[in-house]
């Protein structure tokens, strides 16, 4: 019997003897010295380089983002893995809860279809704060929720108060997306009375560098890991405390006790 | 600078529970499931699939559901290497990961192939909902296999007297186990992908379990092969 021939394309890599290949690049002559962890992490999502210049905003966003306390949900999923006792696979349960969550890294993708959508019909109008506010007005009457508001508990979110430091000294605050972001804010602010949130400026700094919605979730989840890894790294190492709640800690909010229609009818078990 | 001078939007203001609220397993000593004793009532009655039924469902199924519910568990559960579910678990295995990580590679891979298989049934899970008109065609047998399959998935439930008026349909060896499940009260989405998930997730790991660690030589490693391109 023959069989079909199997092939797929990949851009990805290649195994050579001498040399390997990465995305175009020979790694060894190419990459090997010249490339950074973050530039290599950006090569992988975005299937292409960027300069040293914007590479350094992706390393601006990174650092802003740690926001690692081990009480927040995703970070705190890692730890109760790391209860275990192993590394990796309380990373990699983190990483599991991100993609099309509400809480982490998707909303940055999220946001970027946002702007996106913004962007397809406010146009060059950016600066015409009465069309913007109509634009944003329909949209919330439609959607209800506009993705990258909200801080909760507290007033700001202060991780994009140092971000916007770090757009400005890089000269980046006049981007197309940046403007487009600080335009809809202001008009979301004075429709819903929320703040803006780091969600929505990651995604106008990495639209600005010409990335996707899909492209911003990936990278931004890339660069949000170390927080993931460090829970794990110290949960495994802290070992059983985290496996069972001491009795009290838990309240029971569920079915009363019951007798199973078995039970019932041969008058066995049951509550 | 201390750790306990440190202060944040978690230290004051916003007020949280104190306790874990448990929704559906008891917690302590007698653990009781939706209600019901575990050790001193479902032990002795019931299957494990009932328990399973319960778990995800609240209730325990009667007679005919029972045995319905769990015809359906039997014919999901083969998923062989040829699936990426199954064939990811075996790959952990070559690379003699620790048999919680393949366990764990198992159950994504079983997880994204029920997610999977639900996204290629959506437009029958509308239809199951409110079946005005014929089935949709895409769900219907594609061969005389899936015909044969469908037979002897009919045959099973016989049995059980359970009436599946959307089997009379024609459908697909895959249409019809969906059907079954909703039948027996799988109507949400994320319900049946747990169900599928579970009757699938020990295909992946037996499969894993026996295969020998970093037994490359025998992995068709160019199966399917990579032609590597230097796209623009």
């Amino acid at each position: 019997m023959s069989l079909p021939e199997l092939t797929h394309e990949t851009r990805t890599a290649h195994w050579g003897w001498d040399e390997h290949r990465y995305f175009g690049h020979r790694v060894f002559e190419q990459l090997a010295g010249h490339e950074s962890f973050t530039g290599l992490t950006v090569l992988s999502v975005l299937g292409r380089r960027l300069s040293s210049d914007e590479c350094a905003i992706v390393d601006d966003a990174a650092s802003t983002l740690t926001l690692a306390d081990p009480r927040i949900w995703p970070l705190k999923l890692t730890r109760l893995i790391a209860a275990y006792g192993s590394t990796l696979p309380a990373a990699a349960a983190g990483l599991l809860s991100e993609e099309d969550a509400r809480i982490g890294p998707w909303a940055m993708a999220k946001s970027a279809e946002m702007l996106l959508a913004f962007d397809a019909v406010i146009g060059s109008r950016v600066d015409e704060p009465e069309t913007v506010r109509a634009i944003v007005q329909r949209y919330l009457g439609e959607h209800g929720f506009a993705w990258g508001f909200g801080t909760p508990f507290r007033g700001k979110d202060e991780r994009l108060v140092a971000f916007r430091r770090c757009i400005r000294q890089r000269g980046r605050q006049e981007l197309r997306f940046w403007r487009l972001m600080n335009a809809v804010s202001a008009a979301v602010a004075e429709q819903r009375a929320v703040e803006p949130n780091m969600g929505i400026a990651t995604a106008a700094a990495f639209l600005d560098l010409g990335m996707t919605p899909h492209q911003v979730g990936s990278l931004t989840s890339a660069l949000m890991q170390h927080m993931f890894l460090a829970h794990a790294v110290e949960g495994a190492k802290q070992g059983a405390s985290l496996r069972e709640l001491p009795a009290g800690y838990v309240e029971f909010d569920g079915h009363a006790p019951r007798s199973s229609p078995r039970a019932q009818e041969i008058g066995t078990g049951g509550a | 600078m201390s750790a306990g001078t440190l202060v944040g939007p978690l230290e004051g203001g916003a007020s949280f529970p104190a306790h874990l609220t448990a929704r559906v397993i008891t917690p302590g000593e007698r653990p009781r499931v939706h209600g019901y004793d575990v050790e001193a009532d479902l032990a002795r009655h019931y299957q494990a699939s009932d328990l399973l039924f319960l778990l995800l469902l609240g209730e325990l199924p009667k007679a005919p559901v029972s045995r319905a519910f769990s015809v359906a568990l039997m014919f999901l559960a083969p998923v062989s290497v040829a699936h990426a579910s199954t064939h990811a678990a075996v790959v952990g295995r070559l690379c003699d990961a620790p048999s919680r990580s393949m366990f764990g590679v198992a159950a994504i891979g079983a997880a994204e192939h029920a997610s999977s298989l639900l996204d290629e049934h959506r437009e029958l899970l509308v239809w199951l909902l409110s079946p005005r008109g014929p089935l949709p065609e895409r769900f219907r047998a594609r061969d005389e296999a899936d015909v044969a399959a469908v037979q002897r998935l009919t045959a099973a439930l016989e049995p059980t007297g359970l009436s599946i008026p959307a089997l009379a349909e024609g459908p697909s060896r895959d249409a019809a186990l969906l059907m079954v499940l909703f039948a027996v009260g799988f109507t949400v989405r994320e319900r049946l992908e747990a169900a599928i998930m579970l009757a699938r997730l020990p295909s992946g790991i037996a499969e894993a379990l026996a295969e020998r660690p970093t037994n490359f030589g025998n992995y068709p490693i160019n199966l399917p092969r990579f032609t590597y391109t230097e796209a623009q």
